[in-house]
């Protein structure tokens, strides 16, 4: 574990280096992510000029709802931006010498090439949302919902793994991952405010059958007591299902790889 | 070390349909074999030269008994174990070097790709200084190090990518196509590395090539391969004893001989006065240097054996 963890480090510690390598390149991408951030959180403000209410929700549970995915989506960046890169692997070739290093392929091609930036602009996802937390009222926060919200985001990242992994084996079985990581990321974006929003069956979808609302709308509903024990317990069998049956996934991924690119 | 007993390996690939809606919705699968059934065994500290045309399935072989593909059928066994099980233990003792392929970090002196394989590979520090010092000087490269990996030439960056995938001195080298893209001097510096290394650190080298000159200079032994079948698996100078049924022979005349002593030998190959050159068949060629040496006045006369390209091509052609 010690072992692993120091590989991850150095990887992680390369990644940054490499980014840094194109010292301008990484300036303007920096300030394009906080422009980005910065018109949809206007954009958010300014609807919430107009709208007091959403389906219930006041304007402060509205902003944590949409600060949660943010948290979610970027941690997934950060830790996953790896998976970006693993058609060229596959295409090129690089993944047989990645296949034959005495550690975990995941190591790499999962978790192998964090994104700095990114990390950069979790901090003001994060103080907003403390902020706002500590601007609900008194009774709707108490310990068991923080510590709910805060596994319960545990949970959402270990669900965003078990996609990750899946569309890993996608691409070594079909070296197609762009258009896949992409209904991903498109998915997602339809849990940026409270699935509450949606008329029956889109609920019933985003949570049971493509269960990105288990990932980013459950912890904010934990948070204000609005989740029942059932639907907290499903979110946890959920997530380490769909974790054993993206690793078996991979496996199966694994033994039907051709390694094109050699 | 390695056996590999009744290897087969099956690649599905699409066929392509008569129109768009065929290709999307009813696609047709062919398969091709490979590899078929092939059986053989290494032992330490061998050099063996695999050598086979394109597609003949040494690459497929290769990346088998490296734990990268997994075998349609057959059994591998390479330190006595299933090397698909990607054993942590297993994958620290052998290395795969692809030539024109690199795992270097692109914007990164090779000298921080070595750092991660040291950690990777679990080298000790003291290791580490003592074999890139020595890998560096036998490749003369030690003033590349600390340059980025994208600065550098191909045969500059095969070196490099060398150096960091036998850092931690394995005892099994795959090297698929190790000097291919190189000029003669890269090649013939990546050769010599390879017969040090191996004297030095007693490794098991599997090489694959399609320059003759590496397995040549390399392999004593050679694993030939065709269309998934092996066609010869013993030394490389039983080959030529085995497979050869020529000889040539080659006279460097002292004046002018009439045409019809000259066909008497046989149709030569080459009649360029002074040098006549003749392919005789091994079974008659004492006769023919008998008759030679009655009627054709030479001041020198050489037999060759046939070139183990042609000998091989031959093979190739069966």
């Amino acid at each position: 574990m010690k072992r692993y963890l120091k590989i991850f480090f150095l990887y992680s510690k390369f990644a940054l280096k490499t980014t840094f390598q194109t010292r301008v390149g990484t300036v303007f991408f920096l300030i394009g992510k906080i422009i980005r951030f910065l018109f949809f959180f206007l954009l958010v403000l300014l609807i919430f000029i107009k709208v007091k209410i959403i389906k219930g929700y006041t304007i402060n549970q509205a902003i944590i709802f949409y600060l949660t995915f943010n948290i979610v989506d970027t941690i997934t960046q950060i830790i996953f931006r790896e998976v970006y890169r693993f058609k060229y692997s596959v295409v090129s070739g690089s993944l047989n010498l990645i296949l034959t290093r005495p550690h975990h392929p995941f190591l790499k091609i999962l978790i192998g090439g964090i994104d700095y930036l990114d990390i950069i602009m979790l901090v003001p996802y994060l103080a907003l949302t403390g902020f706002y937390i500590s601007r609900l009222p008194n009774y709707e926060l108490g310990i068991i919902n923080c510590l709910l919200y805060f596994l319960l985001i545990i949970n959402g990242l270990l669900i965003a793994t078990a996609f990750h992994i899946a569309v890993l084996a996608f691409g070594i079985i079909t070296t197609e991952t762009d258009n896949t990581i992409m209904i991903y990321r498109d998915l997602t974006n339809l849990t940026r405010f409270p699935l509450d929003i949606y008329q029956s069956p889109i609920r019933e979808i985003l949570t049971f059958i493509i269960p990105v609302g288990v990932m980013i709308s459950f912890p904010a509903q934990a948070l204000f007591n609005l989740l029942t024990w059932p639907k907290i317990l499903y979110a946890f069998i959920l997530s380490i299902s769909l974790l054993l049956l993206s690793l078996r996934f991979w496996r199966y991924g694994l033994k039907q790889y051709q390694s094109w690119g050699g | 070390m390695i056996t590999v007993k009744n290897l087969t390996k099956i690649y599905k690939t699409p066929v392509r349909g008569k129109n768009f809606f065929q290709d999307v919705f009813f696609r047709k699968f062919k398969e091709k074999t490979a590899v078929n059934k092939i059986s053989f065994e290494i032992g330490e500290n061998e050099l063996v030269g695999f050598i086979g045309p394109n597609g003949a399935g040494k690459t497929t072989t290769l990346k088998i008994m490296a734990g990268i593909l997994f075998p349609t059928a057959g059994e591998v066994q390479v330190f006595g174990q299933n090397p698909f099980d990607k054993n942590p233990q297993f994958l620290k003792k052998i290395a795969f070097v692809m030539g024109q392929r690199n795992q270097l970090i692109w914007e990164l002196a090779a000298i921080d790709s070595f750092q991660l394989n040291k950690e990777i590979y679990d080298v000790s520090e003291f290791d580490f200084k003592k074999t890139v010092d020595q890998l560096s000087t036998l490749l003369s490269c030690k003033n590349l190090l600390n340059r980025p990996v994208k600065t550098l030439s191909l045969g500059e960056r095969m070196k490099m990518e060398l150096i960091n995938s036998l850092l931690h001195r394995p005892s099994l080298i795959f090297f698929d196509e190790p000097t291919i893209g190189l000029d003669i001097f890269s090649q013939e510096a990546i050769r010599e590395f390879i017969k040090k290394f191996q004297q030095k650190y007693n490794s098991t080298v599997i090489l694959t090539s399609h320059y003759l000159e590496d397995v040549k200079r390399l392999a004593k032994r050679l694993i030939i391969i065709n269309r998934g079948h092996i066609l010869y698996d013993d030394s490389l100078k039983k080959v030529i004893d085995q497979y050869s049924k020529i000889k040539y022979v080659s006279v460097i005349l002292e004046r002018e001989v009439d045409e019809k002593k000259i066909e008497l030998i046989g149709k030569p190959i080459t009649n360029q006065f002074p040098k006549i050159v003749w392919e005789v068949k091994k079974d008659v060629l004492p006769e023919r240097i008998s008759l030679i040496n009655k009627i054709i006045p030479y001041s020198d006369i050489t037999i060759e054996e046939e070139r183990i390209e042609e000998i091989i091509k031959n093979l190739f052609n069966k």
